[in-house]
């Protein structure tokens, strides 16, 4: 009973999408600025946030305690805290309005997420397995043993960071100065506007964006450990 | 010469792990650093290897300056005390790996070679601790390295499985002429496996030679090496046929380097290899006795 009950709660909010389709969706600028910013909010995490997890996994800096510190303290403060000073910080450097002062704010919002899941991943993997791999060429570290050994982890980096990405509203508006569409800011327009059919489309895709990831990374995943594989028999 | 250690130093924050080692390992030598937790061996290995920096001092291959060299370019490989096989692929494909060519047959062929035939396709985890642990070296020779280190790989071994891959890394090694750095706690297995031994004691060397020189004239050699385990009190013990509290059982006899040996068990189960005398027969009991002046 109490599982049924669980399963409305989870599954009533949701109810109105699927029993309303959008009846004739548009491609606009905005659908195109989200995809963007989410691939590249993405990829860029998954570079850097596994790049800097190793550099904190293995360095032996004087420094690594101060970078550590600086990479999760955004996790600390309430990302509404932390935007005020970052919208005087980009203003000085003329990026409010601007697509790059968006992607920017983005990034520091998700990067410190991402870096503490690779490190997490990295640590549960074990330095000694993963010095192991040293001794092989980098192209062939990650390829055959880096990137099988942390797919699930890639994948957790490119789902959180775009959910965080898709739920970005003051964020976008307040950096973006109104000048930078994306669903979430058209969608809320459209909820003040009571235009239903555009709101019903920006949240279908707000709702597709990270099910199409998943299902994607999990299909290009499997064709890549199949591909080492086979280059290994 | 191969390879040369000079004056490596290495501290970790405010502790000094290694404090200038001189060492030089000639080509196809099978060398030991002996020492305790801590007296800055596995370090010294991992230095060798690439994965860790040093503070000063040089690491020179053939004349050739290893500093700043990555771990993937130094055709250096590395056996752990855990087998640190890549989970998401077979054990072939983990020694294919490691192979040149990434040739099936190649691996096919050192899975052989250290008694794993027809295992190219099965699971790191269908695997035994030890039978992971030949694998694991299958990859370490695949990989055509000059130097091989081995950061005491018996540890986590039975006994029987033990002495068994001592033999075979021994026997490989020193069949396809191979320079290898062996890093151990335990006495025995430095003389069972290595040609030279070193004695690391608080980052620094006490000394270096065979182990049956040290055996018989270094009354240090048992200071702090543990026999099977356990850290025998006091050093220069000797095997008597004179009774004395503590007995052993001669259950296995050898000849190392020249000198005889003996396997002895002790009341307590633990085996310990010492020298014996010619006339010792398997299966008496003999005592062990504090010698004087040293072993």
């Amino acid at each position: 009973m109490s599982r049924l009950l669980v399963a409305c709660f989870v599954v009533f909010p949701f109810a109105g999408l699927f029993l309303t389709f959008p009846t004739s969706p548009t491609w606009d600028e905005a659908i195109l600025n989200t995809v963007a910013y989410v691939v590249a909010v993405a990829l860029i995490n998954v570079w850097l946030g596994i790049g800097t997890a190793w550099w904190l996994l293995f360095t032996e800096s004087k420094w690594k305690a101060w970078v550590e510190w600086l990479t999760f303290l955004p996790l600390f403060i309430p990302v509404l805290a932390s935007m005020f000073g970052m919208y005087i910080a980009l203003a000085q450097v003329g990026l409010i309005g601007t697509y790059t002062g968006v992607g920017l704010v983005l990034l520091v919002t998700t990067l410190p997420y991402s870096i503490r899941l690779a490190y997490n991943a990295m640590y549960v993997i074990g330095r000694p397995l993963l010095e192991q791999s040293l001794t092989l060429a980098p192209l062939t570290r990650i390829g055959f043993v880096l990137f099988p050994l942390m797919k699930e982890s890639v994948r957790t980096i490119v789902l959180f960071s775009t959910v965080i990405v898709l739920s970005q509203f003051v964020l976008v508006q307040l950096i973006g100065a109104g000048l930078v569409p994306t669903v979430t800011t058209r969608l809320y327009q459209a909820y003040g506007g009571n235009d239903v059919s555009l709101a019903l489309q920006n949240t279908w895709v707000l709702v597709s964006l990270p099910v199409l990831f998943y299902i994607g990374l999990g299909a290009m995943f499997g064709i890549w450990i199949r591909l080492v594989k086979g280059r290994l028999q | 010469m191969s390879l040369v250690l000079s004056g490596i130093r290495k501290r970790f924050k405010d502790r000094d792990v290694l404090r200038g080692i001189d060492l030089t390992i000639p080509n196809g030598e099978i060398h030991a650093l002996v020492g305790v937790s801590g007296s800055g061996k596995s370090t010294l290995l991992r230095i060798v290897a690439g994965l860790e920096t040093l503070d000063a001092g040089s690491v020179t291959w053939e004349e050739m300056p290893l500093d700043g060299v990555p771990p993937h370019l130094r055709r250096i490989t590395m056996l752990s005390q855990s087998p640190l096989l890549f989970p998401h692929l077979t054990v072939g494909e983990n020694v294919t790996l490691a192979t040149p060519n990434r040739s099936r047959e190649e691996a096919e062929a050192w899975l052989t070679r250290v008694k794993l035939p027809g295992r190219y396709d099965a699971e790191i985890h269908e695997l035994s601790g030890g039978e992971q642990q030949r694998a694991s070296f299958a990859r370490a020779l695949a990989a055509a390295p000059r130097l091989i280190l081995l950061d005491e790989p018996f540890t986590n071994l039975d006994p029987g499985l033990k002495s068994e891959l001592q033999r075979l890394i021994r026997d490989l090694v020193r069949e396809l002429e191979l320079t290898a750095l062996l890093v151990t706690h335990d006495r025995e297995e430095a003389m069972l496996v290595a040609d030279r031994v070193t004695l690391l004691a608080t980052g620094q060397v006490l000394v270096t030679g065979t182990p049956g020189r040290l055996s018989e004239t270094e009354s240090t050699f048992g200071d702090f090496v543990e026999v099977s385990g356990t850290l025998l009190p006091s050093t220069d013990i000797d095997v008597s046929t004179e009774p004395t509290s503590d007995s052993i059982v001669l259950v296995r006899t050898f000849i190392r380097f020249g000198h005889h040996f003996g396997e002895y068990r002790r009341p307590t189960g633990e085996y310990v290899i010492l020298p014996r005398s010619e006339s010792f027969k398997v299966g008496e009991t003999y005592y062990l006795r504090q010698k004087q002046g040293g072993i």
